[in-house]
């Protein structure tokens, strides 16, 4: 270190070269003896650093913890967001599934079976009352056999694996019957070709156009 | 800077040396590093980017849902639900395959070998298990399996098309496959219904969305909702009454058809034999549509309601106008008979149409000029498409101006030699129930456009006067002659405490095979209620009836419990007027 200032002193122009140009100027000299130059002393003097320190690290950790708190808060936002969302979904199926029993409810299909369960009977007309003056208007007629209609749909055609053609087997009658003997008188004799009782049946029941077992699986 | 030697007798060795080996090693090190730089950058740069952009980018299809097809009520006939798909892996699956076939079968009721053999595919990672199951169902079962232990199935969307009706206007609304439309207003109307799909991306991760992630969203779009004009309560007991008519008289086929007198609105239109939307293959392909608008058939005697309203309307005759009429008539090369044998009976012309007498008409219709006849019935709407919206409509034959002779004028006069179809016979006879203007038919509300690009609806529809209002009165007297229980041929079609005007319709019918009359008859029976301030008009048409029943028989009781149902539910009631006494015969 010394060397080193030895070296800067040994560049630095000699003061008696500079006093002496000096001496020959106007400045005279006073000025000479005046100017006798020395290094400046180091000063220690240093700005109080901690509140600017302190000033930019609250800055960044503040930024930094806010940032993380932000993306926190975000993040929940979104959890919360997909599970009202999938509550949404669930509401919304569950809404259509209602929708779709409440229109089966009003189904008229429905309506009509539960009528016939309740042993309510179709009505071929219906008259007015007239509530102002009490008058009647129209004709209301019973509900009778001639004003009643099936209420199901009809089933679909079976296919023929599960509807065979029925296979039809002629039977004589046996021949040690006696044959001056009344056939009216033995009914078994007579019913060996007949086909059903829906032949000779008399009343809706019979017969296979009606039969409430025709009714479809809904 | 003097090379520094370790001093004499350490074992550290020269540290030039180790710093040379360090930094050859470093070298070589830093060399790999750059080649998988070049590699990564220079070779294939993209496909490593797209990798890692889709380790948790989604991208969804945002499905439009389809619009459903409401009646004039709003209540659906046609309707999406929300529904799934149940998906299995059958790597996860085979091995309780037994197990989770015989589950599935119980909840969903899917055909149980099939399930088998797709829960143990082989070489597969995905097996539809069921296809459009209510999503509340689906997700129910997969919860259930999930609980039971079965792994390996999984849900997606997949939207259900209900039909909450059944086979209630089933011949109108159609059916949809897997995936499109197959048949009817589905079909017709699929761009309105259909909308357009949507899709979106977006980033996850951990199951949620990132909200900082890229997301794009092009919105679906929803199909639009269909209103048709059908009451749903009265398609339903029309569609029953007819399925009694035409099983109770054998017939082969039959319609219905319902309509709005004023506003030509069609309330019913049903088809027997018909199916279940829910089911279309149980049916035979035949009945998948509408034969009421689809199949021609020549109309018999309802059209002598066309004839006699425009000979009126021509001041050519009255109700009260004197025919002798002889037990036949020879014209050109056939005869004409009347359905009833007799004498030479002396019938006006109210007497004409209540006992539907052929030759009556012929004669009375001889009065008409050249060509008139054909302009009337192109008036009434006859020989050309009714544009209402339904697939398939067809044209009817109504032969050209030129093609008429006199003997085709007879037999068309009486409803032969000419073909309609059932929507254009019901506007025609509507046409008389609204005072001789002629409203077009209708079955979509507001305007809808087809496929095809038609615009089909009320909105579209026109009118235009066919017939005088006093013809049109007239005729309506006439007609109500023939549900008097004394003098007419169809008594069984009065309802009791209204007056109705109505006119059978028995016609021979034109084999397939032959292209001749093949001995069988189309019998109907058209009318509107109440004659003196028309409400509806009702037709009801069988096909082939086997008891021999004509339209009067057939037809008659069908009509009378259409209109009955029909004047209930709307709440017309009486208006308190006779039907007229005009004599039918002098």
């Amino acid at each position: 270190m010394s060397n080193t200032v030895a070296q800067v002193r040994s560049r630095v122009p000699r003061f008696a070269d500079v006093t002496s140009r000096l001496a020959g100027s106007s400045l005279g000299a006073g000025a000479v003896g005046r100017a006798r130059l020395t290094v400046v002393p180091r000063r220690r003097v240093r700005a109080p650093r901690m509140p600017f320190v302190a000033l930019v690290s609250m800055v960044l950790l503040g930024g930094v913890v806010g940032l993380l708190m932000f993306n926190t808060s975000m993040q929940q936002a979104a959890f919360a967001s997909t599970d009202l969302q999938q509550e949404a979904d669930t509401l919304a199926a569950r809404q259509q599934t209602l929708q779709m029993d409440l229109d089966r409810l009003r189904d008229p299909q429905r309506i009509a079976a539960a009528a016939v369960k309740l042993h309510m009977v179709q009505t071929p007309n219906a008259a007015f009352l007239d509530m102002r003056t009490g008058r009647i208007e129209g004709v209301a007629a019973p509900g009778s056999a001639a004003s009643t209609f099936p209420i199901w749909p009809k089933a679909p055609a079976k296919p023929a694996a599960l509807n065979p053609k029925p296979h039809v087997v002629w039977v004589d009658p046996p021949a040690s019957a006696d044959p001056s003997a009344d056939p009216s008188a033995d009914p078994s004799a007579k019913q060996s070709r007949d086909t059903a009782s829906g032949a000779t049946g008399t009343t809706p029941a019979d017969g296979r156009k009606n039969t409430i077992g025709s009714q479809p699986s809904h | 800077m003097p090379q520094s030697r370790p001093p004499r007798g350490s074992r550290r060795g020269s540290p030039q040396l180790r710093l040379r080996v360090g930094f050859v090693l470093i070298a070589m090190v830093l060399s790999l590093f750059g080649a998988r730089l070049v590699q990564l950058q220079g070779l294939d740069p993209n496909s490593y980017a797209a990798m890692a952009a889709a380790e948790g980018l989604v991208k969804a299809v945002l499905p439009a849902e389809r619009g459903d097809i409401l009646d004039r009520n709003g209540k659906p006939i046609a309707r999406s639900v929300d529904g799934m798909m149940i998906v299995a892996d059958p790597q996860l699956t085979s091995e309780h395959a037994t197990a989770l076939a015989r589950f599935l079968y119980r909840r969903l009721s899917v055909d149980y070998p099939g399930t088998l053999a797709k829960l143990r595919a082989e070489n597969s990672r995905f097996e539809y298990v069921a296809r459009r199951v209510p999503s509340t169902i689906a997700t129910a079962t997969v919860e259930a399996a999930a609980r039971r232990g079965f792994v390996g199935l999984d849900t997606r969307r997949d939207p259900v098309r209900d039909y909450p009706a059944g086979d209630v206007a089933a011949n109108l609304v159609g059916f949809m496959g897997t995936d499109e439309p197959l048949a009817g207003f589905e079909r017709t109307f699929n761009d309105q219904l259909a909308g357009t799909d949507g899709s979106e991306r977006y980033e996850v991760g951990g199951g949620n969305r990132l909200p900082l992630g890229q997301s794009t969203v092009t919105e679906p779009v929803d199909g639009q909702d269909l209103h048709t004009t059908i009451d749903l309560d009265l398609q339903w007991y029309t569609q029953r009454v007819l399925r009694q008519a035409v099983d109770g008289s054998g017939g082969e086929s039959g319609f219905a058809v319902v309509m709005d007198s004023r506003t030509g609105e069609i309330l019913a239109l049903a088809d027997d034999p018909t199916f279940d939307a829910n089911h279309p293959t149980d049916a035979p392909k035949a009945d998948l549509g509408s034969r009421a608008l689809q199949d021609v058939y020549e109309p018999g005697s309802v059209e002598k309601v066309l004839t006699l309203s425009s000979l009126i309307n021509e001041r050519q005759v009255t109700p009260r106008t004197k025919i002798v009429v002889p037990p036949a008539l020879n014209r050109e090369d056939r005869t004409i008979h009347d359905w009833f044998p007799h004498g030479t009976i002396h019938l006006t012309l109210a007497g004409v149409v209540a006992q539907s007498s052929n030759i009556g008409t012929v004669l009375a219709a001889d009065r008409f000029k050249s060509g008139q006849l054909y302009d009337y019935l192109r008036a009434f709407g006859l020989g050309q498409k009714t544009g209402i919206g339904v697939r398939g409509e067809t044209t009817g034959l109504l032969p050209a101006k030129s093609q008429w002779t006199h003997q085709m004028q007879d037999r068309i006069a009486f409803g032969q030699s000419l073909s309609v179809n059932g929507v254009q016979m019901a506007a025609a006879v509507n046409t008389i129930a609204n005072h001789g203007v002629r409203i077009d038919p209708s079955i979509i509300e507001g305007k809808a456009t087809t496929v095809d690009g038609d615009v089909v609806g009320t909105d579209t529809t026109t009118e235009h006067r066919v017939v005088s209002a006093r013809a049109a009165t007239a005729t309506t007297h006439m007609m109500e002659r023939v549900v008097d229980p004394d003098v007419g041929v169809a008594p069984g079609a009065a309802v009791p405490g209204y007056v109705v005007a109505g006119k059978t319709g028995t016609a021979q019918r034109v084999g397939a095979e032959c292209g001749c009359y093949d001995g069988t008859f189309t019998v109907s029976f058209a009318g509107f209620a109440p004659a003196d301030d028309p409400r509806f008009t009702v037709y009801v048409v069988v096909q082939d009836p086997s008891n021999g029943g004509g339209g009067g028989s057939v037809g008659g009781p069908a009509f009378s419990k259409i209109m009955s149902y029909a004047l209930r539910r709307y709440a017309v009631p009486p208006t308190g007027g006779q039907p007229s006494h005009l004599p039918v015969t002098w």
